[in-house]
């Protein structure tokens, strides 16, 4: 039982429950009591006391006489005066009402039991007593099961109780869906954060609520809004830095080729424009690169990982000319392994494993990417034969900035930051990355978890 | 290469870049002015006659894209936008709202002028050439660059034109996005680059608005795509 709605729902109808058995216990207890005490009681005994009484002190005697009967017994006897009203003054049970109207209180004669009403027996009058004041005392005795919520135990217990299971299961179940439903919009709006959509607010499903889960969807809200300042901010800094950067070598690229226009071609000039475009790719590296921390842009969808690694190997080919067809691809046919991630950032971090691996190869060493399932999870593989790194550095291949002892991974090395951008994205789509050496070089694997159920359709 | 004189608005709120701009396409005869902000640059389109117009996505105030969708209401200028590089939301939703191209800034002023030149190359020699074709349901009429469907007009970007002209030519074929890429943007389709994807999706959701579903535009992964044409529906 691990819903909120059934645990609360189980443990109030189980309390209520309880709550019958006991009050059943406790009555049938009573019940049993009583029934006891009225078998050592002599009816019989009783009506002589009563007279004894009533000649020693009329009356008053009679009323004491009643009051002082034990406790069950009490409520078994009535004696009702001349003018129809009990000696202790209590409302007469409907039995003795009936009883008195149709036979008149001198009527001793045995009643006839009521077709319509067969069972409220109308109660007999046990005895007569005549006082010293020659009043007349009708003394009833009404049996314990007359009681008028008797027609309910004739229409048997266990129905009673069933209809008292069925209101309060209805009860309960209102009960704990009012404390559950607003849990799970809040559960499915934080959800909706956490894939990116920012705006998402729940005060206008249960904010109108004045109890401690109104005033958590106001902190909810609160945090979300939060949270879109702190993105915004965030974005709108990077988009800044973006272009505060970028402007500038936009005017340089420009200029340099007004320059070359008056000088001609110089070998200096392209050595700028080479820089110009290195130092516009680093630039473009850093920001990818931090925008991977906060990147709720994108919406999470399901990506067909056999497809995308395909393209990326096709752009890496295409991109690095002969070195690229050195990569090939070895996708394990009979799966299609679907992730639910972020494409961009997926993307991002297919290629810049691969980048990686083509740039450290050697140049007519092969670079293979291998895709497989095991258990849950995909399994990418990319090897080089670059030689690999020392095993100590395994690890920090994958901080930003890195640079390798290996002299010669040092200078073919750029930018520093393309195995950190893909660790942050294997990690942003749930996934690790971790790096060891083989045979020949260097081997870089991603391990994904993989959807089993198609829940969106792909946008493909 | 011979390019007739063209006049050229360039929007961006860099000044100096626009200066540096001017100088530098002028020999080629081009007649280049620059706007600072969105609000200028939509002044003076409906002033003056553009042959093309320069772009930056990046612009304080009305942005970039704002401007686009506000100037496609209106007219077919080709345009080409100019945005941060490895921001692909503004280029595709740039290409989205209708832009012709598009260039990552900071780029190199030798691809924008040869990326201006297959622009007004390909617009003038559909002027030059007029006629109509018809393909299934679509009639096209290259000189006012326009496609009907049923008597329904169509409206396309010179691009989107262009991709639908080009898969047209040889309906059923497949058509290579090498081969797109350098007949409609005049250049080499480039890795990473998703403009010819972005443009041919564009243009199926346009004839599917217009409820044409003959001929279709088919993909065929990793290649290209084809124009299919049903004879019988035709």
């Amino acid at each position: 039982m691990r819903s909120l709605l059934l645990r609360i729902f189980a443990a109030f109808w189980s309390i209520i429950l309880i709550t019958i058995i006991v009050a059943a216990v406790i009555g049938y207890t009573y019940a049993e009591r009583t029934r006891v005490a009225l078998q050592n009681f002599e009816v019989g005994d009783a009506v002589f006391e009563a007279s004894a009484a009533l000649q020693e002190n009329g009356r008053e005697g009679l009323t004491d006489w009643l009051r002082n009967l034990p406790g069950p017994a009490e409520k078994l006897f009535y004696i009702v005066d001349d003018k129809g009203r009990d000696l202790l003054g209590r409302r007469l049970p409907e039995v003795i009402r009936v009883s008195l109207k149709r036979f008149g209180d001198r009527d001793s004669r045995p009643p006839r039991h009521r077709r319509d009403r067969p069972n409220l027996r109308p109660a007999r009058p046990f005895t007569q007593l005549i006082g010293p004041d020659e009043r007349v005392y009708t003394l009833f005795v009404v049996p314990p099961h007359t009681v008028k919520a008797q027609w309910l135990v004739d229409r048997g217990l266990g129905g009673l109780v069933l209809l008292a299971l069925l209101i309060s299961a209805v009860v309960s179940l209102v009960l704990a869906r009012t404390l559950s439903r607003p849990i799970m919009q809040l559960r499915s709006s934080a959800n909706a954060i956490a894939e990116g959509k920012l705006d998402t607010r729940v005060a206008e499903d249960i904010g109108s609520r004045r109890d401690e889960i109104g005033l958590l969807a106001a902190d909810f809200d609160r945090m979300a809004n939060e949270l879109q300042r702190a993105w915004q901010k965030q974005t709108e800094l990077t988009r800044n830095v973006s272009h505060e950067l970028r402007s500038p070598l936009a005017r340089l690229r420009v200029a340099l080729e007004l320059v070359r226009r008056k000088t001609g071609d110089l070998d200096e000039l392209d050595k700028i424009d080479v820089e110009t475009e290195r130092l516009d790719e680093l630039i473009g590296r850093i920001l990818e690169y931090s925008r991977l921390d906060a990147d709720s842009r994108e919406r999470l969808s399901n990506i067909d990982l056999g497809d995308l690694l395909r393209s990326v190997v096709d752009d890496v080919r295409y991109e690095y000319g002969e070195l690229g067809s050195n990569v090939s691809i070895e996708l394990n046919a009979d799966v299609t392994s679907t992730t639910s991630g972020y494409p961009g950032a997926l993307r991002s971090c297919f290629e810049n494993v691969l980048r990686n691996a083509v740039q450290h190869g050697r140049d007519d060493g092969h670079v293979c990417v291998h895709l497989e399932k095991e258990g849950s999870q995909a399994v990418i593989v990319v090897e080089d034969q670059g030689g690999g790194v020392p095993d100590d550095e395994l690890k920090k291949i994958f901080e930003p900035f890195y640079r390798s002892r290996t002299p010669q991974n040092a200078t073919r090395r750029s930018g520093g930051l393309g195995l950190a951008i893909a660790s942050r994205a294997a990690t942003l789509n749930g996934g690790t990355i971790s790096a060891r050496n083989s045979a020949n070089g260097l081997r870089v694997e991603i391990r994904l978890p993989l959807t089993t159920d198609r829940i969106v359709p792909s946008n493909q | 290469m011979n390019t007739p004189d063209a006049k050229i608005l360039i929007i961006d709120d860099d000044r100096e870049l626009g200066e540096m701009l001017a100088e530098f396409l002028s020999p080629d005869h081009l007649d280049v002015r620059a706007c600072l902000t969105g609000e200028d640059g939509l002044e003076a389109l409906r002033n003056e006659t553009y042959d093309l117009l320069i772009l930056d996505i990046m612009l304080p105030g009305m942005n970039g894209l704002d401007v686009l969708k506000a100037l496609r209401e209106r007219s077919d200028i080709p345009v080409i936008m100019l945005t941060a590089r490895g921001d692909d939301v503004d280029r595709i939703l740039g290409l989205e709202f209708g832009a012709d191209d598009y260039l990552a800034k900071p780029f190199n002023p030798r691809e924008l002028l040869a990326r201006i030149k297959a622009i007004l190359r390909r617009t003038r020699s559909d002027e030059r050439r007029g006629g109509s074709v018809a393909v299934g349901k679509l009639e096209f009429d290259v000189r006012s660059r326009r496609v009907e469907a049923g008597g329904q007009s169509i409206r396309l970007t010179g691009t989107e034109f262009e991709l639908l002209r080009c898969l047209a030519e040889s309906p059923g074929e497949v058509v290579s996005k090498e081969q797109l890429a350098r007949e409609v943007l005049g250049r080499r389709h480039m890795p990473y680059d998703r403009s010819i994807d972005t443009h041919i999706s564009n243009v199926r959701r346009k004839l599917s608005d217009a409820g044409v579903d003959n001929p279709s535009i088919q993909s065929q992964r990793g290649i290209g795509y084809l124009l299919l044409v049903d004879e019988r529906g035709a």
